[in-house]
C-alpha cells in the first residue's frame, strides 16, 4: 500500500479534514417511524455512527442581522487538513434561497451538496404554495438534511419577518442568534464581532465588521485566508462582493478605521 | 345507454368514450346523500356547521363526529361516506404533524388541502381502488386572512368564500350566495351558516343534531350543546321559532 498516513485526506479537498470514517451510511429518518424527511436528500456518504462526526474545520465564517437585512462573510481558502491550500479562490458562501444564503464550513463535497438540497428544497415549496420559504422553515429543513454530515454552516436570511442567522450542525441543531461565528478562525470573528456588533446600525455597519472578523481570522489562523467573500441580503435580494487580500481594504467602508488598521494592516502574507 | 355505460363504470381508471369517469360521478352521488354540511368565512374566521343523522332516539348523537380538529388550527367538515372521511381526516392529521416537523411551521388550510386532494387523486388513477365517497370542507385562519377549500372526490381544491356539501348543498349555495359578504363578524357567520344549513328543510334540527366549529387565531373552536343552543336561538332556529 503505497498511501502514508495522509492520503485519505489528500482525496477529501476540504474547508477542514474529517477525522471521521468515510463510507458509512447515512442514518435516516425512516427507521424512526416517523416520517419527518425532506423531499430531497444530499446525495453523500458520511458516517459510521448516528451523532454528528467530530472534525475539525479549517474556515472562518460570520453572519450578522442588521435591521431588516443580513451580511454574510467568509474567507477564500480551501486547505487540506488546514496544512496545505487546496484552492485559493473557494466560493464558500452558497445562495439556498432568492433572500437567503449558507456560508459553510466542514467537508466541501457535504456540504456543496446540502447547499444545492436545500435550494431545490426552497424553489419546491415556493413553487408549491406561492411564496417563499420562511426562514423557521427553511432553518429547518436544513437542520434535517445536515443531521449526519460533517458539515457546520452559519444559514443567513431574510423573510417577512426580518434578518435572521442560525448556527447550524451535524447533530441538526438550529440555533438563532443576531450574530454567529464559524470555522477554526471562529475565536478571532468572535473577538471582533463581540467587540463590534452593538455599534451596528446599518447594513453598512455589518459589513464592515463582517470584513473585519474574517480579516482578524485570516491573519492568525492559517487555515483561513486568501481574501474575503461578503453576501449582501435584503428583503428583496442577495448581493454577493469578492476581494482578494490585497483588496479586503477597500471592500470596507471608508472612515471608522480604528481596528480596520489593526486587522488588514499589510502585516505579510495570510497563511 | 346503460348498455354502454355499464362497460366503463367497472374500473375507476377508465374513461368512458365521452372523457368521464363514473366511478368519480358515482361518488359525488355519494356525497349528495350525506348530510349537509357549511363552511362561512367571516372577516376574522371561518365557521362549519353540519347536521348530524340520529338514525334511532337510542343513539349516543355526540358519537358521531362530523366536524374534526386536525391539529388545534385547522379544522375539517365532511359530506358522504363518514368511513372514508376519517380516513381523510387521520391522513391530513398526519400531513399536518409531519410539515410541523418538517418546517417548524403549522401548515395553512391550503396546503393542507392540497395535500388531501392529492391523496385522493391517486384513488381516481390506480387500479383495485375506488374513490373516496365523500367531500370535505378545509378550514382554517392564516396571518392573511380565513381560508375555506372544498375538495370533492375527483381530488379538486377549489376556495370558497362559503360553501356548502351534502345533501340539498344546492339550495343553501344559493343562500349563501344570496346572504354572504365579505367582513361578516363572528356572530353574523355563525348565524348565516346555520340559516343556511336549515334552509332546505321543512323542520328545524335539535341541537344535539347539529355540530358547529369556529376556527380563529386562536384555533379550533368546538360549540357544546349549551352554546350551540344560544347559536340556534340567535339565529332564529329551533323548536321555538
Amino acid at each position: 500500500m503505497p498511501s502514508g498516513p495522509d492520503s485519505q485526506s489528500m482525496h477529501d479537498p476540504g474547508f477542514g479534514s474529517p477525522s471521521g470514517g468515510h463510507g458509512r451510511e447515512r442514518p435516516t429518518d425512516r427507521q424512526s417511524g416517523v416520517d419527518r424527511r425532506t423531499e430531497f436528500q444530499p446525495q453523500v456518504n458520511t458516517g459510521e455512527a448516528s451523532d454528528a462526526p467530530t472534525f475539525e474545520t479549517g474556515t472562518t465564517v460570520v453572519a450578522l442581522t442588521a435591521g431588516d437585512g443580513v451580511v454574510l462573510a467568509a474567507d477564500r481558502k480551501a486547505s487540506l487538513g488546514g496544512r496545505f491550500t487546496s484552492n485559493k479562490d473557494a466560493e464558500k458562501i452558497l445562495r439556498v434561497h432568492p433572500t437567503a444564503a449558507l456560508a459553510i464550513s466542514g467537508s466541501v463535497g457535504p456540504a456543496q451538496s446540502v447547499a444545492e438540497t436545500l435550494h431545490a428544497e426552497a424553489s419546491l415549496y415556493e413553487a408549491r404554495r406561492g411564496e417563499p420559504m420562511s426562514m423557521t422553515a427553511l432553518s429547518q429543513t436544513a437542520g434535517q438534511l445536515l443531521r449526519g454530515l460533517p458539515v457546520v454552516p452559519l444559514l443567513g436570511g431574510v423573510d417577512d419577518d426580518g434578518g435572521h442567522v442560525y448556527e447550524l450542525d451535524g447533530g441538526g441543531s438550529v440555533m438563532e442568534d443576531v450574530y454567529a461565528a464559524g470555522g477554526s478562525g471562529m475565536q478571532l470573528a468572535y473577538g471582533v464581532l463581540e467587540r463590534r456588533y452593538d455599534g451596528v446600525r446599518d447594513l453598512a455597519d455589518a459589513t464592515e465588521a463582517a470584513v473585519d472578523a474574517v480579516a482578524a481570522a485570516s491573519e492568525r489562523d492559517t487555515a483561513s485566508g486568501n481574501g474575503v467573500t461578503v453576501a449582501t441580503v435584503t428583503d428583496e435580494r442577495m448581493q454577493m462582493e469578492v476581494a482578494d487580500e490585497a483588496d479586503v481594504d477597500a471592500l470596507e467602508p471608508v472612515g471608522d478605521g480604528d481596528s480596520a488598521d489593526e486587522s488588514t494592516g499589510g502585516n505579510g502574507e495570510v497563511a | 345507454m346503460q348498455r354502454d355505460q355499464q362497460a366503463y363504470d367497472r374500473g375507476v381508471t377508465v374513461f368512458s368514450p365521452d372523457g368521464r369517469l363514473y366511478q368519480v360521478e358515482y361518488a359525488r352521488e355519494a356525497v349528495k346523500r350525506g348530510s349537509p354540511t357549511v363552511g362561512v368565512r367571516t372577516a376574522e374566521s371561518v365557521v362549519l356547521a353540519t347536521l348530524g343523522q340520529t338514525r334511532s332516539p337510542l343513539m349516543e348523537a355526540d358519537s358521531i363526529e362530523k366536524l374534526h380538529d386536525l391539529d388545534g388550527q385547522l379544522g375539517v367538515a365532511s359530506a358522504g361516506h363518514v368511513a372514508d372521511a376519517r380516513r381523510l381526516v387521520d391522513y391530513g392529521r398526519q400531513y399536518a404533524q409531519r410539515e410541523r416537523l418538517r418546517y417548524g411551521e403549522a401548515p395553512d388550510a391550503e396546503v393542507v388541502a392540497t395535500a388531501i386532494a392529492d391523496f385522493i387523486q391517486e384513488t381516481t388513477q390506480t387500479g383495485g381502488t375506488r374513490p373516496f365517497g365523500t367531500a370535505l370542507l378545509v378550514g382554517g385562519m392564516t396571518d392573511s386572512g380565513p381560508q375555506l377549500y372544498q375538495i370533492d372526490p375527483s381530488g379538486t381544491p377549489d376556495g370558497w368564500r362559503a360553501a356548502a356539501i351534502g345533501d340539498g348543498s344546492e339550495a343553501i349555495r344559493s343562500r349563501l350566495e344570496a346572504e354572504h359578504e365579505p367582513g361578516l363578524d363572528r356572530e353574523a357567520g355563525v348565524s348565516l351558516a346555520l340559516r343556511a344549513l336549515v334552509s332546505d328543510r321543512d323542520q328545524d334540527p335539535t341541537a344535539e343534531e347539529l355540530d358547529l366549529a369556529v376556527l380563529d387565531a386562536e384555533g379550533f373552536d368546538a360549540f357544546d350543546r349549551e352554546r350551540t343552543a344560544n347559536a340556534m336561538a340567535d339565529a332564529g332556529i329551533g323548536p321555538g321559532s
